[in-house]
């Protein structure tokens, strides 16, 4: 693909109301509705679980699919937002609120300083040394009993405290209908935040690094800080999901922050559609979703995730929304046709 | 002889039959990274595959169909695991590598056998279960003893597996034609193709020879490993560790890094305990990104802009 042309008069502040604004709003009428269209409490669940895999897989996306960069760490990003939270808020009595920010500047700053020398590695090597990140906070997390209880694990961990405005009647989050709005919608705001720094120049910069580094480096563009800026910001988004992990599964084990982790965010990626906005949402969603609908069959269900990279991969590189792009044109092809 | 003396030299022979293990593994690797600058995340479910297909050898078909006696029956074991891996191989190459070789992008093949590796792991959990499988080694039993030095006749035949793995891998590289050719494609595969080589047979074949590698490891490494289907990428997270701290595509230098792994797992478990082996192997591949990330040997490579 060729790198799109810059277009000065498409720059975006990060809170300007897009052109896209209905279809925000859609998806905020289906934020809102979706639990009680699935109102279950075993799809409420699974409901949290998506918002949360929505953010993980915008977060891998901006640095693989709009930098160009293979990073196999994310699983890492992601257990730091749930353990600093949960240990915050049980040994240390904190507030839930505080805690989370804390953990999400911890997620960015530990992206910051693994990007100081990853930017240097390519490809490959970058590939291994963030799985390697992977591996290190695994066993940290296996190891620094203290503070972790390795694998015996974390339990009793409470949802999100509730927010108190005075005036206003008390916001909860213990049942899953609530939580689910409240991780939908900070699901919605990453969505919306990343979209527009995007759009913006920003976006432009890091798309050219993509296409090629060295091009990018002859305009004045500085490769290494912008590489080091989008895993920063990508490593906080997936401190930010892990943030609520703990509070709604309510149990925190290491095993939950596998490497696996970080193929299955990978998956979402790639399937929905890399270095788009929409694909990754659609691959979170459909890969969450999908085991559970073929809940029937077992422990097959798991082999969907290989099967749908592997083939996606092979026969649709721009995953899902390529398919959809693809289904549309032959459509309207075919309906203009008729009409002749 | 000292204690501390013979403890130090206890550590490393454990060091070194650990580091020949894993030699096998990143071999593997390695050779497929200097041909096609490619890697294969399903060469850990390679090594799994080698293991239960050695298992089932072991402790179903050959003793108890062919009625072989227990160390004839685990030598089969690692024949038929080397050619389970060689299959493996086979289908991913045909699949995988083959299909996308000529579309020239380093993400893509690997994304593919990382789907590959996700599916041969829940396709094995749906076939044997999360149980773990256990089987030993007919030459693990007794220990031979020399001085205060103790090991087993299993670490003998795995670094004689790996030497004679290593040895035919050189003969094969540096006397045969085909391994001439293969040199000249891990050089520069354009040059290669125009001098009438036929890249796509030896890309093939270099995917086979490292995955039965692979297979082969598996049977070796198969009777201390708790069997399940995820057992397989415990051992290649290190092994990755190993061709980067070796150099990336560089024999030489995954041999070197493979036993340094090996020994410092060794000592690692003596001193600090094995809960921080993982740990204590990614610091160092971490540390040799920094300082030196073109590894132990760095392979001459030109980059083209």
């Amino acid at each position: 693909m060729a790198s799109a042309p810059l277009r000065p008069a498409d720059r975006a502040s990060l809170l300007q109301v897009p052109r896209q604004w209905p279809a925000y709003l859609v998806a905020l009428v289906a934020i809102a509705l979706l639990p009680y269209v699935l109102s279950t409490p075993y799809w409420r669940g699974i409901l949290v679980v998506c918002a949360m895999n929505v953010m993980l897989a915008l977060s891998l996306n901006l640095i693989l699919g709009y930098t160009g960069q293979l990073n196999l760490g994310q699983s890492g990003f992601f257990a730091i937002g749930a353990y600093v939270t949960t240990v915050l808020v049980k040994s240390y009595s904190w507030n839930f609120w505080a805690a989370a920010l804390i953990a999400v500047i911890c997620a960015g700053l530990v992206g910051l300083l693994l990007a100081a020398f990853a930017v240097r590695l390519r490809g490959h090597y970058l590939g291994i040394a963030s799985l390697g990140f992977a591996v290190i906070a695994y066993q940290i997390l296996l190891n620094w009993e203290s503070v972790t209880e390795g694998v015996r694990g974390i339990y009793g961990i409470m949802p999100p405290s509730p927010i108190r405005i005075p005036g206003l009647p008390e916001i909860t989050f213990s049942n899953p209908v609530a939580l689910f709005w409240l991780v939908g919608g900070i699901a919605f705001v990453v969505y919306v935040v990343v979209a527009n720094l995007l759009r913006s120049p920003v976006g432009e910069t890091l798309r050219a690094i993509r296409e090629d580094e060295v091009s990018a480096a002859s305009l004045g563009i500085n490769p290494a800080r912008w590489k080091a800026f989008a895993f920063g910001i990508g490593s906080a988004i997936a401190g930010l999901a892990g943030c609520f992990y703990p509070g709604f599964v309510g149990t925190l084990v290491p095993d939950a922050f596998g490497i696996v982790e970080s193929f299955t965010m990978m998956a979402m990626v790639i399937v929905g559609g890399m270095g788009t906005m929409i694909g990754p949402v659609i691959g979170a969603i459909v890969l969450t979703c999908l085991p559970e609908l073929l809940r029937d069959f077992g422990e097959l269900r798991l082999m969907v995730y290989g099967l749908a990279l592997t083939l996606v991969v092979l026969f649709m590189p721009g995953g899902m929304v390529q398919a959809g792009q693809m289904l549309r044109a032959r459509f309207s092809r075919a309906s203009s046709g008729a009409s002749r | 002889m000292s204690d501390t003396l013979s403890l130090i030299l206890q550590q490393s022979i454990n060091g070194v039959y650990l580091g020949c293990l894993y030699v096998m593994v990143a071999l593997g690797l390695t050779l497929i990274y200097g041909v096609m600058n490619q890697i294969n995340f399903a060469h850990a479910d390679f090594v799994t595959v080698g293991a239960f297909t050695a298992f089932f050898v072991v402790t179903r078909f050959a003793t108890k169909v062919l009625g072989l006696p227990d160390t004839v029956a685990y030598l089969m074991s690692i024949v038929l695991a080397l050619a389970s891996g060689a299959l493996m191989g086979l289908l991913i190459n045909a699949t995988v590598f083959g299909p996308l070789r000529e579309r020239g992008d380093e993400l893509r093949p690997l994304i593919a056998t990382i789907g590959v590796s996700v599916l041969l792991e829940n396709g094995q959990l749906a076939l044997f279960g999360p149980i773990p499988y256990q089987f030993d080694s007919p030459f693990g039993k007794e220990t031979i003893r020399i001085g205060k030095i103790f090991f087993t006749q299993q670490s003998v035949l795995v670094v004689v597996c790996a030497a004679l793995a290593i040895g035919a891998l050189y003969w094969f590289m540096k006397f045969t034609t085909t391994g001439k050719a293969l040199r000249a494609v891990s050089q520069d595969r354009e040059t290669a193709g125009l001098m009438g080589i036929n890249q796509g047979f030896l890309i093939g074949l270099t995917i086979v020879i490292a995955s039965a590698l692979a297979g082969a490891a598996g049977a070796l490494i198969g009777p201390v490993l708790v069997l399940t289907p995820f057992a397989g990428a415990s051992v290649v997270v290190k092994a990755f560790a190993i061709v980067i701290i070796g150099g990336f595509g560089n024999m030489e230098g995954t041999i070197l890094a493979g036993i340094l792994v090996g020994i410092i797992e060794a000592f690692t478990v003596q001193y600090l305990g094995s809960g921080v082996i993982d740990l204590v192997v990614f610091v160092l591949l971490l540390l040799m990104l920094v300082v030196k990330p073109t590894g132990l040997i760095a392979e001459r490579r030109e980059e083209n802009v």
